[in-house]
């Protein structure tokens, strides 16, 4: 394959007992996209994410990670990872978060461009503990980009967050991906996908539609992406 | 007060129960598995094994040998008065008595003194073997005429009648305190990291698992550390605990009980969803642990099966070791003390290996 894509997913199925979490996912992500990943509670965004990372084995297909096929421990040295619940340790401060997860990347020095990069420079020695959720969302960020990540992933990071943190969650998106990282983001708002420059539709562990998100209302013929998913959503339950 | 308010908490309650199995398994197993081992323990623990060689050349020593034989106390053998020594050093007399071959002439001068040499290590084997002879010395009332006076000579091989029932515990209670308390912070905070999403997060990191368990193990080990050298100068200086051995050697047993109790902490943790089912460990894993250690009842003891289980049991070697020092004055030039720290050590590689085979596999 060529270099172009940082995530190459080919036909990955992974069941879980009796449950089909993905059907035959076939999935390319190009160097420096925003790609988001839609669909509803329970449909295999985030089984798809943790493919991706490694965490969870597919039952079949193949899953490539910037070049590399996994399992890979190596690669993920420039993966980052941030999931849906602010995963930090209470007891530390914001700091000492970040810190943390730069040492285990061996990414010491950029602990405080990464605190700045959230605006999180003042509450720095705060617990995480006594902080806001917000704050503690983008701490999180600060801990899965410290290490200057070529692919970003990110599921649902905006859940619980409100709009003006959002907006500006966002905004670090952007500048990250003009700076040529890959992000992959899940979500099930609509006003984020239009902030995306591709998107892909999940439902029942299957990809059903793909593509920008004037491309995605053109295949509906709807005038805006709600409308848009959950037509696309209903014709394949039928 | 509202009876159907609170009749909502109780039937939430058990609802939750009904979904648990584990917890409502462990509700009413775990006193089975307890209080059937303390029974079993309690009922069947043997009466300790005495030598008697008698060199009597009267005809009195013979009447006592055989009233020891019948004595139900202890479980008298007949042996020759030089492997007395040796027999209680390997472990399987706990105390022998020789009756000196002067003893019927004693008898006739009115003071008869049997020698009891008694192993002295452990608590509760000493005073049945006294009491037997008591009760042995008293058939010759009947037999010898005139008021006879009985003076045993009691040696004791470790320790002696100084030790109290703290010197005797306190010797294993050392390790098991540290071991305790370190596994239960360990499965705790190891169980945290999975339920607070960062362990999600370090598997998602170029960490290897091997890392995470040598990391966790460090860490509380150090932590430990600290504990046990303030347990042991708390028994040593304030408790006045006996010791006849090197303090840097328990120390060194102590530190290795601490490392198994983190690396058990590791490993169990992976088979506890909650911290509720985290505690649950504490009755199924520790305390017939404790039971079955020795530190109660003597390993040689207990009956045969229970035996084989104290046997693959860290604990009970740790607990032995502990007490090989502090009572016996054991160093490492002694077998039994580098068995019993091989085995502990040995037990450490083993968790180690299987906490870090487990932890991927767990993961979700």
């Amino acid at each position: 394959m060529s270099d172009e894509y940082a995530v190459d997913v080919q036909s990955v199925t992974k069941r879980f007992g009796s449950l089909q979490a993905l059907d035959g996912v076939k999935l390319r992500v190009r160097q420096g996209e925003i790609y988001g990943l839609l669909g509803p509670n329970g449909a295999g965004k985030t089984t798809l994410i943790r493919t991706i990372v490694g965490l969870v084995a597919p039952t079949s297909g193949t899953v490539t990670v910037l070049g590399r096929r996994l399992p890979d421990v190596d690669v993920l040295r420039r993966v980052g990872y941030m999931t849906q619940q602010a995963a930090l340790y209470p007891g530390l401060s914001v700091e000492e978060n970040v810190q943390f997860f730069a040492a285990i990347y061996g990414a010491d020095a950029d602990v405080r461009e990464a605190i700045e990069f959230v605006d999180l420079y003042d509450r720095r020695t705060s617990a995480v503990s006594t902080i806001s959720g917000g704050m503690k969302q983008r701490c999180s960020l600060a801990c899965a980009l410290v290490h200057r990540p070529k692919l970003l992933l990110l599921d649902e990071p905006t859940v619980g967050v409100d709009p003006q943190l959002r907006v500006q969650l966002w905004d670090r998106f952007r500048q990250m991906a003009d700076s040529g990282v890959t992000i992959i983001v899940s979500s099930h708002v609509m006003d984020e996908a239009e902030r995306c420059q591709r998107l892909g539709l999940i439902q029942y562990g299957r990809l059903l539609a793909e593509g920008s998100p004037d491309e995605v209302r053109a295949t509906a013929g709807t005038q805006n992406l709600e409308e848009a998913f959950l037509k696309l959503a209903g014709r394949s339950e039928s | 007060m509202s009876g159907h308010r609170v009749a909502a908490i109780t039937r939430r309650l058990l609802q939750g129960f009904r979904r648990d199995r584990r917890t409502l398994a462990l509700l009413f197993v775990a006193p089975l598995v307890i209080l059937g081992l303390l029974g079993y323990l309690m009922r069947s623990s043997s009466v300790p094994a005495v030598g008697v060689a008698n060199e009597d050349q009267g005809p009195l020593g013979a009447v006592v040998a055989s009233a020891l034989d019948r004595s139900t106390s202890i479980s008298a053998s007949s042996i020759s008065a030089s492997d007395g020594d040796s027999k209680l050093k390997d472990g399987s007399l706990a105390g022998y008595i020789v009756l000196p071959a002067n003893f019927s002439q004693q008898a006739q001068s009115g003071v008869i003194a049997p020698e009891v040499h008694l192993e002295g290590s452990q608590p509760g084997a000493s005073s049945p073997v006294l009491q037997a002879l008591q009760q042995a010395l008293g058939a010759l009332a009947s037999q010898a005429p005139g008021a006879v006076r009985f003076a045993p000579k009691v040696t004791y091989l470790y320790g002696g009648p100084g030790l109290d029932t703290l010197d005797y515990f306190g010797a294993a209670a050392i390790g098991l305190i540290v071991f305790f308390l370190v596994f239960v912070i360990t499965i705790v905070s190891f169980l945290n990291e999975r339920s607070q999403g960062t362990l999600e997060r370090l598997m998602a990191s170029p960490l290897r698992r091997g890392e995470i368990v040598l990391g966790y193990m460090v860490g509380f080990t150090l932590l430990a550390l600290v504990q046990s050298i303030e347990v042991l100068v708390f028994c040593l200086a304030v408790l006045k605990v006996h010791n006849q051995g090197s303090v840097l050697l328990i120390f060194g047993i102590e530190a290795l009980m601490a490392i198994v109790a983190v690396n058990l902490g590791i490993f169990l943790s992976m088979f506890a969803r909650t911290e509720f089912q985290a505690v649950q460990f504490i009755p199924l894993v520790i305390v017939p642990q404790f039971l079955l250690s020795g530190i109660l009842f003597p390993v040689s003891s207990e009956p045969r099966a229970l035996q084989v289980l104290s046997d693959v049991l860290p604990l009970t070697y740790a607990v032995s070791a502990l007490r090989d020092v502090m009572l016996k004055g054991a160093d490492l030039t002694w077998p039994s003390l580098d068995l019993d720290v091989g085995v502990v050590a040995g037990v450490i590689v083993l968790l180690i290996v299987a906490g870090s085979a487990t932890l991927r596999r767990r993961i979700a």
